[in-house]
């Protein structure tokens, strides 16, 4: 490949583009742009923006300008000033849910939704305080005591009152160091004086009452949370921002892939790629310059709302492979569709399938560690100011990376004159696309090797997808999904190879080329122990896929380590001889194979047990 | 110039082109002629190396059809040759002069020396903008832009006015004239009679004749003498109330003549028939069919 010619189509790409698009295309272009970037920044401004205004505060109008947790509520969007009075709260005339006065008191109306109110107000005010503490200027002041914490077990007794519609929990608090509150220091915890919240607020002597006990603002101090429920305490812990943030990044190629997609069927349905294919350049360098401007657009969109919603470089690495993963099958998807109506069946396929693969792991980011089958999760992760390893990121991203350069080669192969101008049925593309990458029998075990990554991926689904359902129904399953892809990864080059006549179709062949097959696939095998990375194998439905460790005999080890060889190699055999034979061969062997292999995972599953 | 042994082409169980040989000089235009079907596009694309054979080899200027110094030397003009709309022309042929390494300077200059002799005007318009015609004079324009050595034609003037028409074909010949090899097919045989100085027939995918047009006309019956008489002395067509007796050499002129006075009637007149390329063409092709 020569960097200038790739270039040099780019360029030209770019140009030639540019002048298909018409101002009102780009006006809309412009507008989805501004509207992605709206929502990025509105969401990393503000969360997601579901909470907004959801709880409503009461202060008291006499007071309201110098009551110091105005300020609080005002920055924060979740809550809305009421003014009102004290009177009016405890009398049930007033829609605040909870009500506090300038000197730190609060109380909750009593309903479940004043309980959380009043736990997510005291959040907000240990963030706020915690906020001007870290801007202040002098750190010894902002800090002026090192306190050293140690835990102690105490009775939960306090903790009733919470049931009953207050929030006495809160109030129990007092006593373990959200204590020094000028709003009622000298609280107590003592359970009895649980109960109505409007009645004892009602006391309005500022001393006694646990349950108006909150941090002072500006004091520092951080209070412990009741356990009333709110959204963002939602258990198992789902990054909703941080999830609604990485689907930005997935946004814009959903919507470059219909422009490549597009180029490409220019290129074919109008025949005006044909002149290119007669200039001394190669099918390669055409590709990657046509792919070219539209990786960088997708890299230059994801750098941008990268820098918006302050994500780092493994946002933008993560989002690379995702990208070529998109663009890849596009490209395929593009020489294989037969018109226009069909590019856009497979491009919405695409968009469909890859978003669905990359975002449903993503959500499980902070539960299992099989979310990281999607590079999306370590976009989460980053969001979330978490850091990635790098064998977690190999684990995550190579499949897409390798998925990638399989589909881009494969798809090279057929763009020549032959199928690109030609209504072929798609089966037939596919195998000349393999057929393309086979001269000689070295390419046979490559090609298999090459497969992993799509067995890889479709395996990892497979978990993903079954590791919910109970085991004796999710294993079987799982073995004979495994078998095909194996299966399939190891024989369907061959029987390509076979079909557009690149080995003799005789039995001697077919042996061999299986052999290499099956062997070229246990080698590529081998490459999943990139899980032990991440330790999913210590998923039972991990163990399932990629192998548990069985012993430590060094004999026993050499032998397991075989024996799969053997079977690769044999139902390898199996599905050459078919291929040789034609395409009903293939099928029948190929069904055999499949057998063979989900008796020999269930055989050895068995023996495990 | 080009070396085309045993070429054989196949789609599936579909043979379109099987076991073509044939050879052009440098310099010379050569002709590829035959029914829609009869594998003359599957050869050329062949030369051109768009299609890989299925057999045989195929060597342009001294190197396999498709190596890539071979496509340096080729200028290749498809029978249709879809542009990009959206690019002007001379966006569009500079574009190709940088995939051929042409300095910068020299593809303007050769553009412009290409526009200015196919007579193309608004060379910054959009290609969408233009005619059929204009659009036909990019492409070969494109074709010449590397200044190939080599120039393969597929129906260069196909679809196009007359006017047009003869404009290619006489350009076409003034390339001939520079010294260009040309392959040259085309539909309208008129055109490849009058500038070709060889020409192959194909039908269905196989060479059926081959040679100069002196040479395919004399294996494919040559030139013929239509004795016009008024009375019949064996095998005569009746036209226009006189009896057309056709003969191919001068002493059966003469026997037809003594035979005609011998019984009574004279000749009326004589003509000399030299079948064009178009009668050999209907002939090959029907004898082939039959």
């Amino acid at each position: 490949m020569r960097p200038r010619r790739i270039a040099r189509v780019a360029r030209w790409e770019v140009s030639r583009s540019a002048g298909t698009v018409d101002r009102k295309t780009i006006l809309v272009l412009v507008a989805m742009a501004l509207l992605v970037g709206v929502v990025g920044v509105s969401v990393l401004g503000s969360g997601a923006g579901l909470e907004d205004g959801l709880y409503r505060v009461g202060v008291d109008a006499d007071q309201s300008d110098g009551n110091p947790y105005v300020d609080v509520v005002e920055s924060n969007p979740q809550f809305t000033l009421e003014e009102t009075t004290y009177a009016e709260f405890a009398g049930g005339d007033s829609d605040a849910d909870v009500f506090v006065d300038g000197s730190g008191r609060l109380g909750s109306d009593g309903t479940a939704k004043g309980d959380a109110a009043h736990t997510a107000f005291r959040d907000a005010i240990d963030r706020y305080n915690h906020d001007l503490m870290r801007v202040e200027v002098d750190e010894y002041a902002a800090y002026p005591v090192l306190v050293s914490i140690q835990y102690q077990q105490r009775s939960q007794t306090g903790a009733s009152g919470s049931n009953s519609g207050s929030s006495a929990g809160a109030g129990s608090n007092a006593g373990d160091g959200s204590s020094g509150s000028t709003g009622g220091g000298s609280g107590s915890s003592d359970p009895s004086v649980s109960g109505d919240a409007r009645t004892a607020t009602g006391d309005g002597d500022g001393s006694g009452d646990s349950r108006l006990q909150i941090p002072d603002v500006g004091g520092g101090s951080l209070g412990e949370s009741v356990d009333a429920g709110t959204p963002g305490a939602i258990s198992p812990p789902f990054p909703f921002q941080s999830l609604v943030l990485a689907f930005l990044f997935v946004v814009p190629m959903n919507f470059v892939i219909q422009a490549y997609g597009s180029t490409i069927m220019d290129e074919r349905i109008k025949r005006r790629g044909e002149l290119l294919l007669v200039a001394p350049i190669t099918s390669t360098e055409i590709v990657a310059g046509k792919t070219l401007p539209y990786l960088l657009g997708v890299l230059g969109i994801v750098a941008a709302i990268t820098v918006a919603i302050e994500g780092g470089l493994l946002s933008v690495l993560a989002a690379l492979p995702i990208a070529l993963l998109f663009l890849a099958a596009t490209f395929v998807g593009a020489l294989l569709a037969r018109s226009f109506k069909e590019l856009t069946f497979v491009t919405v396929a695409i968009s469909v399938f890859l978003t669905t693969y990359t975002f449903v792991p993503a959500i499980f980011t902070d539960v299992t560690p099989i979310a990281l089958i999607s590079p999306l999760t370590l976009i989460v992760m980053d969001l979330q100011g978490e850091s990635a390893t790098l064998g977690e990121y190999l684990f995550s991203t190579g499949a897409f990376y390798l998925g990638s350069l399989v589909l881009f080669v494969l798809g090279i192969g057929i763009y020549r004159e032959e199928d690109l101008f030609t209504q072929k049925p798609i089966p037939a593309k596919v195998v000349d696309a393999l057929a393309s990458r086979i001269h000689g029998y070295r390419h046979v075990p490559l090609l298999s090797i090459l497969f992993i990554p799509f067995v890889f991926a479709g395996q990892l689904l497979a978990v993903a997808l079954l590791f919910a359902l109970p085991a004796h129904l999710a294993l079987p399953i799982l073995f004979l999904v495994i078998s095909v892809l194996e299966e399939l990864a190891k024989s369907v080059h061959v029987y390509a190879g076979f079909a557009r006549s690149r080995f003799e179709a005789s039995l001697g062949t077919a042996v061999v080329v299986g052999t290499l097959a099956g062997a070229g696939f246990f080698v590529g095998e081998k490459f999943t122990h990139v899980v032990q990375f991440v330790g999913l194998p210590d998923l039972e439905i991990g163990l399932a896929a990629f192998g548990p460790a069985l012993s430590t005999e060094p004999l026993v080890l050499a032998v397991l380590f075989f024996v799969p060889l053997v079977l690769h190699v044999v139902t390898a055999v199996i599905s050459a001889i078919g291929a040789s034979r034609g395409r009903t061969g293939y099928a029948i062997a190929f069904t055999v194979a499949v057998l063979v292999h989900t008796g020999y995972n269930l055989g050895v599953i068995g023996l495990v047990s | 110039m080009i070396e085309v042994q045993n070429l054989r082409k196949e789609y599936g169980g579909f043979v379109a082109v099987e076991g073509s040989s044939f050879s052009v000089d440098r310099g010379e235009v050569f002709g590829v002629i035959g029914p829609n079907g009869a594998g003359k596009t599957t050869t050329l694309k062949t030369l051109a190396g768009l299609i890989e054979p299925t057999a045989g080899t195929a060597v342009v200027a001294d190197r396999p059809a498709g190596h890539p110094e071979m496509q340096r030397t080729l200028g290749f003009l498809p029978e249709e040759s879809p542009l990009y709309e959206e690019m002007t022309a001379h966006s569009y042929l500079e574009f190709f002069a940088d995939l051929y390494d042409v300095p910068g300077d020299v593809a303007s200059e050769r553009i412009a020396e290409a526009l200015d002799r196919l007579d193309l005007e608004h060379r910054d318009r959009r290609i969408g903008n233009m005619s059929k015609g204009m659009k036909r004079k990019v492409a070969i324009a494109r074709a010449l832009v590397n200044d190939p050595e080599v120039l393969i034609f597929d129906e260069p003037a196909s679809g196009l006015d007359p006017l047009t028409t003869n404009y290619i074909i006489d350009f076409t010949r003034e390339l001939s004239d520079e010294g260009k090899t040309i392959i040259f097919s085309a539909h309208n045989l008129f055109h490849v009679e009058s500038i070709c100085d060889r020409v192959v027939i194909m039908n269905e995918g196989e060479i059926v004749a081959r040679g100069t047009l002196e040479e395919i006309r004399d294996a494919h019956g040559g030139t013929e003498y239509h004795v016009y008489a008024t009375v019949d002395v064996g095998g005569a067509v009746q036209e226009n109330g006189h009896f057309r007796h056709v003969v191919d050499d001068m002493d059966a002129v003469d026997r037809i003549r003594a035979t005609v006075e011998d019984d009574g009637g004279r000749v009326t007149d004589i003509q000399t028939h030299t079948p064009s390329l178009e009668d050999i063409f209907l002939d090959v092709a029907g004898e082939a069919r039959a």
